[in-house]
């Protein structure tokens, strides 16, 4: 919107296209829910609708960490195997070595908030650009995760330990509302605090926002810090949501699910631009596809070609109406 | 800044050859020729991208989508073959839709100025994707004998991929320093400014090179696919990182402008080198994958460290 604030209103097709722009991640959603409902048989199902809040708590978690990421112009590529790491090392921790909950949880959000600081302070004060310093970090984290597993899988975890994602409150698993409360306290803290602003300025613009005394630096190594923290707790609700500690969970498709999500969100890959309202609606609007692909019994490997599609569109339709007119 | 120069240029041909004379004394007949040709044709794959990644590099892009394009245009080709098509025809359509989504590529960052790794990045996971579908994850292999003897067999003794290798650095090398093609693509990523003045356009210029580097990908998935007789749907993830890693050691600047050829193309040998004698030693592809990972963060950072300090010198001498 830094450009559209230039061009002179009035014109009513061009502030038609701009209020669609802003809200670019509600009409698909609306779109997509609406069709589905129309099209797809026992999608509007009750049981249906609950699956899908499930499946989009764990994406929802680790899609606010990357939608920040994009927000300073960067990319953590390094996000799905994060998750990977997560989640073996949380299943050792609590089967193998019989850690307490809180325990657990600490240590594995704690490394994923390490492995964010290297990325962060690796592009910042090693100024490699974002997404061939998190593309190497990948490749490390996926290598560690593997040699942490010894090649096998940890299954059938401790009672305690799966309670954390599992409980059931309302009709709905505790992830879900774990998700919630994760999305309300971002949306606050970048709509509605100092350091939102912060963020926003330094995407639009790292040298007007350094000058204007924006703590740019600790702004840029802060973002990948919180993304490898989120990374890492969705790793954990992803492992208590399938009972299993993998090392190969999360990777390349996971990342670019988020990735996809937080582009249909109406996050701007040139930075600046992004809401978490706006990322969580993404993560619905790709998981209403994903559920209507198993729904009508279609090959699970068009999703990945549809998610491509999809960000595309979000990608011209972004365009069109962030920069130009 | 000459002599630097030299230096750094006598370093890149002199580290491989230290590299592969320990390696050759650590493992028995690592430096047999038998084994030195079989390092070539591996390193070709990874080769053959390089020289198309070398290109985008340099106008300030990257290729992410090389993992997709190994799979799915072989995939084209193989199911065609099994179909019944001629080898040739067959070729030619893995190889369109390479060029084709390469030209995807370019239409995106040329005309919407999206960002490459992203356009790229899509465009890879829409082939993989579209890899996986075409027969529903399932490999293919049993393919005719003449195409199977594009990745086996050998020409006065020298396997056809080494040599397939050669002809793409010489075609590499001839459009980046012999031809006006080769010296826009090399101003669109150091000095961009010129080429606009010259009334050059910019967007033609990237529907090629990403084009080509699509050409590339096709190519170097056949030549695998040929190799092994076999298209597995996700064949082409491990030969992303390497390409990358391969122009990235060849002193490929990630900042643009800068970038050759031929040193790609050794950066692809010394990767090919290093992953058979880790192989040779028993060293696990994961442990690999850290290790080249953490290079190519590395060699960036020098790369960085050493032109911000050009950067300061030449300022300060004007």
């Amino acid at each position: 919107m830094a450009k559209g604030a230039k061009r002179p209103f009035g014109a009513v097709p061009g502030r038609m296209a701009a209020w669609i722009g802003r809200h670019v991640s509600f009409f698909i959603f609306a779109v997509l829910a609406v069709l589905a409902t129309l099209c797809v048989r026992n999608f509007a199902a009750r049981d249906n609708l609950v699956i899908i809040l499930k499946q989009s708590a764990i994406p929802a978690v680790a899609c606010i960490g990357m939608t920040m990421v994009l927000m300073t112009g960067g990319i953590d590529l390094s996000l799905g195997y994060i998750v990977g790491l997560a989640s073996i090392i949380a299943g050792i921790l609590a089967k193998t070595l019989l850690l307490p909950v809180p325990e657990v949880v600490l240590a594995v959000l704690l490394v994923g908030a390490l492995i964010g600081l290297a990325n962060g302070l690796i592009t910042q004060y090693l100024r490699v650009p974002a997404f061939i310093a998190t593309l190497g970090s990948g490749y490390v984290i996926y290598g560690l995760a593997q040699i942490v597993s010894q090649g096998s899988i940890v299954n059938r975890l401790p009672k305690g330990f799966l309670a954390i994602g599992r409980t059931d409150v309302l009709g709905l698993p505790s992830a879900v509302f774990i998700a919630a409360g994760v999305a309300l306290g971002f949306h606050i803290l970048i709509s509605r605090a100092i350091f939102g602003r912060q963020l926003r300025a330094f995407g639009f613009s790292p040298k007007a926002a350094a000058l204007s005394g924006v703590p740019t630096a600790r702004i840029n190594v802060l973002v990948y810090a919180i993304s490898g923290t989120l990374a890492a707790l969705a790793g954990l609700l992803f492992t208590i949501r399938v009972n299993a500690a993998q090392p190969n969970m999360g990777g390349g498709v996971f990342t670019f699910e988020v990735v996809t999500a937080a582009i249909v969100g109406g996050t701007s890959l040139f930075g600046g631009i992004g809401s978490v309202a706006g990322s969580i609606l993404g993560v619905l609007s790709i998981k209403i596809i994903e559920n209507c692909i198993n729904l009508l019994g279609v090959s699970y490997h068009l999703y990945l070609a549809v998610q491509g599609a999809i960000i595309l569109v979000a990608i011209i339709v972004g365009n069109l109406t962030h920069h130009r007119a | 800044m000459v002599i630097a120069h030299l230096a750094r240029r006598a370093a890149l041909f002199a580290l491989p050859l230290v590299l592969f004379l320990v390696m050759g004394s650590l493992i028995p007949h690592f430096l047999d020729v038998s084994n030195l040709l079989n390092v070539v044709r591996q390193s070709s794959i990874i080769g053959i991208c390089a020289v198309g990644m070398t290109y985008v590099i340099i106008i300030k892009g990257i290729d992410l989508s090389l993992a997709g394009l190994l799979a799915f245009c072989p995939m084209i080709s193989g199911m065609l073959m099994l179909a019944g098509v001629g080898t040739v025809p067959a070729i030619a359509a893995g190889l369109a839709a390479g060029i084709g989504m390469g030209l995807f590529n370019g239409l995106m960052v040329a005309t919407l100025a999206v960002p490459a790794f992203i356009t790229t990045l899509v465009v890879g996971q829409i082939a993989s994707g579209l890899a996986l579908i075409v027969n529903g994850g399932r490999s293919i292999g049993a393919f005719p004998a003449g195409f199977v003897f594009i990745g086996n067999g050998t020409l006065l003794g020298i396997p056809l991929s080494d040599l397939i290798l050669i002809c793409f650095l010489a075609l590499g090398f001839f459009i980046q320093r012999k031809t006006a093609l080769g010296n826009h693509i090399n101003a669109l990523g150091g000095h961009e400014s010129v080429l606009r003045q010259e009334g050059i356009s910019a967007s033609r210029l990237q529907f090629f090179v990403f084009g080509f580097s699509g050409f590339c990908a096709a190519v170097s998935g056949l030549l695998l696919s040929a190799q092994m007789d076999t298209v597995h749907p996700t064949q082409g993830d491990a030969y992303q990182l390497d390409a990358i890693a391969a122009c990235i050691i060849g002193g490929v600047d990630l900042a643009g402008g800068r970038g050759s050829i031929p040193m790609a193309v050794m950066g692809a040998l010394i990767i090919g080198g290093l992953r058979n004698a880790l192989d040779l030693l028993g060293v696990h592809p994961f442990i690999q994958n850290i290790f080249i990972g953490s290079v190519i963060i590395l060699i960036v950072f020098l790369g960085g460290v050493v032109r911000r300090r050009n950067e300061l010198a030449t300022r300060g001498t004007l």
